[in-house]
């Protein structure tokens, strides 16, 4: 059989089939050893061997075949599935996905498959520790009751395309968005009919395309998950602790760019909540928590964001212990005193700053949180982190659908151009300088705190106005009069409402404070767009 | 005499491209594929195939299974069992259950052809 056509179909389906036997194991190591977890299991080993002697691939055949082989006995309850059976088999899983990567990156399959045969060979002619069930006569050889089906092709449809591609295809999008704006302007101003119609036509179709890109571009947020019950599992091994993972909200979808991001940080993260926050299980019992910690990870939409939590039901961080190390590691001694909890509790970001004395073997000291903030926030997303005592550790991930393409309102201050996102803008007003002071602005009800945009920034002072716009915003850790977080940026001017492709910064423009991307404007210029969030940091400071 | 028409019922569809391209290249008019043995009874009844190729392991409802169910309907057609288990109870049970022809994972075109045509050695109905 000519093979190589058969590659990619058949990489598509192995992984399917590897994921499918990560979910069984798990199952099975739980606990669930009924019927159909077993037959399920062993009908991924068979798929995978019968595809891989297809192949040719006679490791993968071996090994797969060695796996069905004791899943076969367990189904005919031929033997009876001991625990350390399922240690072996997630082993042995390991070596399969090694072998499938290797055909994957057209490798020579090398994995030694002898080893984990014997490993099988063993379990298999062990004596039975526990009494075997009596063998079921009537038992056919294969399984004739009905099963609730699983869907178990759904990938035929599916074209594998490298992401680089959907990249270029974004960038090129949105080059046109901005060549776009210029007809815009032109149009307004144009008297020809046919060249308005045709501005505007060209408009609808630029946007069809990039609604079509960005749509299949976007993934579930489940395929990042869907490694991190292995991966808790063997943490919580290491750590002899018991940690159980819940995840929700795992079909909603992000940017994969964005997504991609998030896995670092993610596991960073998990494997903080596992070494640092759940603690072993005597101290829980002792203090009267269940015997095994969770995990939660609960992904929500947020308006035009969505938000990803990961929680514990650990010790907590030890807020007064961040504040020493932090003092310890060069932070100003008034500038502590200044924080409250909340505020010390984001210096767990800072490099070196830990609550934790422990050396484990998957984090280390203190695992970077400061690296998953940099991740984070150069994604787009901001990062807050709340902890309770006794209770727990929550961090949310706030993070933009998608990057690239937004609805952006350009505001004038003094010789510059910057961009606000309108998805975080509440609305604008126009203002009389005698309605702002002392950093106030009265709003007839109440009082809601003004940033002139300028000195924020540091950009020199331009003088003074009669007239201001205020880009009224909403402002995570902003407290207005009435308890709400609504800030105002104050600006000269604003103007128009466009759409604008955002590139994220390179570095060492990326290092530069209030700007989260840059805009190339239809006439060449660049654009900064704001940090909203990152400004509204900033409000307190002036208030 | 007009092709033969097929009808192939795999899980995988790794397994149904590699079929398909065998029996196409063969002559043969492959009319469906199916996913699990239920699918396959489905579209044996509605696509009135010559030949149904059943793998034994499937979800919902096994090959087997389904090769019982389609004998019951008494239709011209013959069953052909194609899987990688190749021990013999399951051969004889698929034989029992009205297979005419068995044939061995992985693929090979030559195995493939020869138990087909081993269907019209062996007294099939001519393909209508």
């Amino acid at each position: 059989m000519d093979t190589s056509k058969y590659k990619a179909l058949y990489l598509q389906e192995t992984s399917e089939h590897l994921a499918g036997i990560e979910k069984g194991l798990l199952d099975l190591e739980k606990g669930a050893q009924d019927d159909q977890t077993v037959d399920h299991l062993f009908r991924h080993y068979h798929s995978i061997k019968g595809m891989s002697a297809s192949m040719g691939y006679e490791p993968i055949q071996k090994l797969a075949h060695a796996q069905e082989d004791l899943l076969d006995r367990i189904r005919q309850k031929r033997m009876a599935c001991r625990p350390g059976i399922t240690a072996v088999l997630f082993q042995c899983l390991d070596g399969l996905k090694t072998l499938v990567r290797q055909v994957e990156d057209g490798a020579p399959l090398d994995a030694d498959v002898a080893h984990f045969a014997a490993m099988i060979k063993e379990i298999i002619e062990a004596p039975a520790v526990a009494a075997e069930p009596a063998p079921d006569k009537t038992a056919p050889a294969a399984p004739s009751a009905p099963q609730t089906g699983i869907p178990e092709l759904k990938l035929s449809h599916v074209m594998k395309v490298e992401g680089r591609v959907f990249d270029e295809l974004l960038a090129t999008v949105g080059d046109l968005v901005m060549a776009l704006s210029t007809f815009k302007t032109i149009s307004h101003s144009s008297r020809s009919i046919e060249f308005r119609e045709g501005t505007y036509k060209l408009g609808k179709y630029i946007n069809a395309i990039h609604h079509s890109i960005l749509s299949a571009r976007m993934l579930p947020i489940e395929d990042l998950t869907e490694g991190l019950p292995r991966l808790v599992r063997d943490m919580s091994h290491r750590s002899g602790k018991e940690v159980e993972l819940r995840i929700t909200g795992s079909d909603l979808r992000l940017d994969r760019s964005t997504l991609e991001g998030l896995g670092g940080p993610l596991v960073h993260i998990i494997r903080n909540c596992v070494d640092h926050g759940i603690e072993p299980v005597e101290v829980r019992v002792r203090n009267g928590k269940p015997k095994a910690g969770v995990i939660t990870i609960n992904a929500f939409r947020k308006k035009d964001r969505v938000v990803i939590e990961v929680a514990d039901d650990g010790a907590g961080i030890n807020v007064s212990k961040i504040r020493e190390r932090a003092k310890a590691s060069g932070v100003p001694a008034e500038k502590l005193n200044a924080m409250d909890d909340k505020e010390a509790l984001m210096l767990v970001c800072l490099p070196g700053v830990t609550s934790t004395d422990a050396v484990t073997e998957t984090s280390g000291r203190g695992v970077g949180m400061d690296v998953v903030k940099a991740a984070v926030e150069g994604l787009g997303g901001s990062l807050v982190i709340a902890s309770t005592p006794g209770a727990g550790v929550r961090l949310s991930m706030e993070m933009p659908i998608t990057t690239s393409i937004i609805k952006a309102l350009i505001v004038n201050e003094g010789p510059e151009q910057f961009l606000i996102a309108l998805s975080r803008i509440e609305r604008v007003v126009e203002v009389h300088k005698g309605e702002i002071a002392n950093g106030w602005y009265a709003t007839g009800t109440s009082r809601i705190p003004v940033l002139p945009l300028g000195p924020t920034l540091g950009m020199p002072d331009a003088g003074e106005r009669e007239f201001y716009s205020l880009i009224i915003i909403h402002a995570h850790g902003v407290t207005d009069d009435t308890g709400g977080d609504a800030a105002g940026i104050r600006v000269d001017a604003f103007s128009d409402e466009i759409d604008a492709y955002i590139r994220p910064l390179q570095p060492p423009i990326s290092r530069l404070w209030g700007v989260s991307g840059i805009a190339v404007m239809g006439d060449g210029r660049t654009v900064f767009l704001l940090d909203v969030s990152q400004i509204g940091t900033k409000v307190k400071a002036w208030s | 005499m007009s092709k033969k028409k097929v009808l192939i019922v795999d899980d995988l569809s790794f397994f149904r491209m590699a079929l398909r391209d065998i029996l196409e290249r063969a002559g043969f008019d492959v009319v469906g594929e199916a996913a699990n043995g239920a699918e396959a009874v489905d579209k044996t009844r509605t696509l009135l195939p010559d030949i149904v190729i059943l793998d034994v392991v499937m979800p919902v409802k096994t090959g087997i299974d389904a090769a019982k169910e389609i004998s019951l309907m008494k239709m011209p057609l013959k069953i052909v069992m194609c899987s990688s288990l190749g021990y013999e109870p399951i051969v004889e049970e698929a034989m029992r259950a009205g297979a005419s022809a068995y044939i061995l994972k992985p693929l090979n075109e030559k195995d493939v052809l020869h138990a087909l045509s081993g269907l019209d050695a062996g007294g099939a109905r001519p393909g209508r």
